[in-house]
């Protein structure tokens, strides 16, 4: 890149009195960088920028930024002593050495980030400070030695070295803002100052920096509505947190009700719709509320100012959500500033401090909460139940219907099948709880009993699964939907092993619709006792069709003898991330 | 040689070694900085024989008296008798001794690699810094010799750069093993010394000429000096005035 003939054009840059050479301007060095490398002038920029950003070049002019301007702007090969190639660390010891430099050749010449890194290294180093202000003394009486343009030189250098090793921190900033555009900054003291004010008032209520209350939304998933001293206590301190706490501004809306001023809050809160709502409402709901609230004679007529109602009128006309905040606001201030104070001191508060209960701190056990499987499951069931409340079905048929609570879900295991088929491993991680598994399990004595009933496949026996699979295929063209259940519970059924399983469970699934032969992978004659932890596995996540109850552990034994539990093979497996209606082959 | 502080009276024998120790370490800081300027002349344009005899010699100075300083300083350290008030300042030069030795080690390693990439025999690789001058004076100033014997010999044979480099690679060896060394011997907690000296080292001189040159990019407070400028021509003006009225006065009366 230096040679004469075919490098990059060197200059001389004019100083006030001194030349120093070897200069190139940005534009020179990017069209050398075109013709070297055969790139487009884009690219080439990049690459000159990544270089004077590690520091092979510097700029002479504007040097706190590093970039390649493409123009008359100079810069200057950087010295090997001070190039990032070979990775020698960079010592805050020389970082302090330079800024002393810096400082001795003019006093108050570091910047305001220098300064303050200054600073915290006279902190922290301070035990070498002698020697860091004498090496610096030293460093610049040797660099007097030396001729006037080449202490420039050097002093650049050196700077520039400390430009990509130590970025000027605001810069960077100002640098790489894309549009320009500042934000308004706020005082760290002021912040600081309200994060300060937070937290000593919300110290005893915030659910983070206190011990949980029962219903701590971080750590639980139930929702327990019960009105704590500790909540209430939180409505005193503004009347933002009233209004956002529902059972707080239910309490709001009764005190007003007392009081008729009701309609305040009720304009609010549909302001409050109107800005979160749906969107395509939105011109019917600004309609609806000025004819409740604002016009005149509206059967719940707010009192807001002329000159707001004014505003709010004319916005009227181009309604967008954000049309009422002035009429909102204006009402949020006068309710906090008459209501709330009345408010608080009104019998219907003290009555809901006095009835509001001191909360026990959780006691946590190692229950998790019910998951949502398992609440689906019960809601289908309570929906179920209200719907077929007739005759009763034998699919319906459940001793149990209770659900069973503190569902673990995601085991993988059944702990209940482990005793009824000898030779099967028991499998670890049984939980104390039964699993879902166990219990969506023990949901196929129905199923089964029911397809029993209707004349199910003819085979009694329970031969491998491989060999049953196989000849299952060849055998049977089911139906489809009873296949589905019938499958469920051959897989249950079988004491199946986990690789073939695995192996049979996948390409099945692409057959889910077809019905057609699927050779199961891996097929041999495998022993019985293996766990049916992979089945249970695939089992759970199925969604489990309505018709199937949720049954605890005592049915099991009415399961047959598994060990054998291959009883005919499955042709359509249900794939556990498949819902049971979905019938295109999606493996 | 140790630039002594020689006291005509002798004022106690703890003050002398005292003093000795700080010039010692004074002198080697002296010789660390011009090493560095050295150092970062190499693989630039002015990278030649001279320079790496300069280097060289200013290393092999910076290694006396870093031995000697060594040898000074463990032996008051390790002196059981000394005051408490003179056992701290002795534990300052030391850590400023040791700082100072990694300083050299730092640069000694740097040049080490350097001279590998920027043979001399190659003058073309040399990287164009802008530096013009040499830096026979800076070596003048770490010996403490008025001048230099001569320019030396014109170009290098490459053999002779090899000797150079395994003596370099020595002599970093060397100073290693002294830094652990003085590890070992002297037990001085750094943390627990504490610096005497200002936070901010007064200026040496105002050398402006040089600072112009550098401002010239960068922004200079000019407010200030429009200010005084400002000031300055008010107080004329005023004095003017005084002046004016004074002979109005004197033609009045007169």
């Amino acid at each position: 890149m230096q040679d004469p003939k075919s490098g990059v054009k060197s200059q001389t840059q004019r100083l006030v009195i001194t030349t120093i050479p070897h200069a190139i301007t940005g534009e020179d060095i990017v069209a050398w960088i075109v013709n070297r490398f055969k790139i487009d002038a884009t690219e080439a920029r990049a690459m000159g920028t990544m270089m004077v950003a590690f520091g092979y070049i510097y700029p002479l002019q504007d040097h706190k930024r590093l970039i390649l301007k493409p123009d008359t702007s100079l810069y200057r090969f950087q010295t090997p002593y001070f190039w990032p190639a070979q990775q020698w660390p960079v010592e805050d010891t020389d970082y302090a050495i330079y800024l002393a430099k810096r400082n001795i050749r003019k006093k108050g010449m570091l910047e305001l980030y220098e300064q303050e890194q200054y600073n915290s290294l006279y902190k922290w180093m301070n035990h070498k400070w002698d020697f860091i202000v004498m090496q610096a003394k030293e460093q610049y009486r040797a660099g007097k030695e030396r001729k006037k343009p080449d202490r420039v030189v050097f002093d650049c250098q050196e700077r520039a070295y400390w430009v990509v090793h130590r970025p000027p921190v605001r810069n960077i900033w100002t640098e790489y803002r894309p549009y320009g555009q500042f934000k308004p900054r706020v005082k760290s003291s002021v912040s600081i100052g309200a994060i300060v004010k937070y937290a000593t008032t919300y110290k005893e209520h915030d659910p983070l920096l206190h011990s949980c209350l029962p219903s701590n939304p971080w750590l639980t998933d139930d929702l327990v509505l019960i009105k704590h001293l500790i909540k209430v206590e939180c409505w005193t301190f503004s009347f933002g947190e009233l209004l956002m706490d529902p059972r707080g501004r239910a309490d709001f809306r009764l005190f007003l009700k007392k009081e008729f001023s009701g309609e305040n809050l009720a304009f609010w809160e549909a302001c409050e719709d109107l800005k979160w709502g749906a969107a395509e409402t939105m011109k019917e709901k600004a309609q609806q509320i000025y004819k409740t609230f604002l016009a005149r004679g509206a059967p719940r007529w707010i009192n807001i100012d002329g000159k707001t109602m004014d505003i709010t009128v004319k916005g009227l006309a181009h309604p967008h959500c954000y049309v009422l905040d002035a009429a909102q606001t204006h009402i949020y201030m006068l309710m906090k500033k008459d209501s709330y104070g009345r408010y608080l001191k009104s019998p219907v508060f003290k009555e809901t401090q006095r009835k509001a209960i001191a909360p026990e701190p959780h006691r946590f056990t190692r229950r998790p909460s019910l998951s949502p499987i398992i609440l689906r499951q019960q809601e289908e069931e309570q929906k179920a139940k209200l719907a077929a409340s007739g005759p009763v079905d034998i699919t319906q048929l459940c001793r149990f219907t209770a659900p069973v609570p503190h569902l673990a879900v995601y085991t993988g295991i059944c702990e209940a099948q482990s005793t009824a088929s000898p030779g099967l491993m028991t499998l670890p991680n049984s939980a104390a709880c039964p699993s879902p598994i166990s219990v969506a399990i023990d949901s196929t004595p129905a199923s089964e009993r029911r397809f029993d009933g209707n004349g199910g496949p003819s085979s009694s026996h329970f031969p491998s699964i491989a060999e049953a699979s196989v000849s299952e295929e060849e055998n049977q063209t089911p139906a489809l939907k009873s296949r589905m259940t019938l499958s469920l519970s051959r897989l249950l059924r079988r004491g199946c092993n986990g690789p073939s399983v695995f192996a049979s469970l996948s390409p099945k699934c692409a057959v889910v619709s077809g019905g057609g032969k699927v050779q199961p992978l891996g097929v041999e004659p495998l022993a019985q006792p293996q766990p049916r932890r992979i089945a249970n596995f695939f089992q759970i996540k199925v969604d489990i069709p309505p018709e199937c109850r949720i049954y605890p552990i005592d049915s099991e034994d009415e399961e047959d003898d598994s060990p054998n539990a291959a009883r005919g093979g499955v042709k359509e497996i249900i794939c556990p991330w498949e819902t049971v209606t979905k019938k295109d082959g999606a493996g | 040689m140790p630039l002594c502080n020689n006291k005509v009276a002798d004022d106690g024998t703890s003050a002398q070694p005292l003093q000795e120790g700080k010039a010692l370490v004074d002198s080697l800081i002296k010789v660390v900085a011009c090493y560095r300027h050295l150092a970062s002349c190499v693989g630039g344009c002015t990278d030649n024989s001279s320079l790496r005899r300069d280097l060289q010699q200013t290393r092999e100075r910076a290694q006396t008296l870093a031995l000697s300083c060594r040898n000074h300083l463990t032996a008051r350290l390790r002196d059981k008798t000394l005051a408490e008030a003179e056992r701290k300042e002795t534990e300052l030069l030391w850590v400023a001794f040791s700082s100072c030795l990694e300083l050299l080690h730092a640069d000694m390693c740097k040049v080490f690699t350097m001279v590998k990439h920027f043979s001399l025999a190659n003058n073309s690789a040399m990287v164009q810094t802008g530096i013009q001058g040499g830096t026979t004076e800076v070596a003048a100033r770490a010996l403490s010799l008025p001048d230099l014997q001569g320019a030396g010999d014109g170009s290098q044979t490459s053999s002779m750069e090899g000797q150079e480099q395994s003596q370099l690679e020595q002599e970093i060896a060397q100073v290693d093993r002294t830094l652990e060394d003085m590890e070992l011997k002297v037990n001085v907690l750094r943390w627990s010394v504490e610096a005497l000296g200002p936070q901010y080292a007064d200026p040496v001189s105002t050398d402006s000429a040089s600072l112009a040159l550098l401002s010239i990019d960068e922004e200079a407070a000019q407010g200030f000096c429009r200010r005084s400028q400002m000031f300055a021509v008010m107080m004329l003006c005023g004095v003017a005035i005084f002046a004016m009225v004074l002979s109005v006065c004197v033609v009045f009366l007169v």
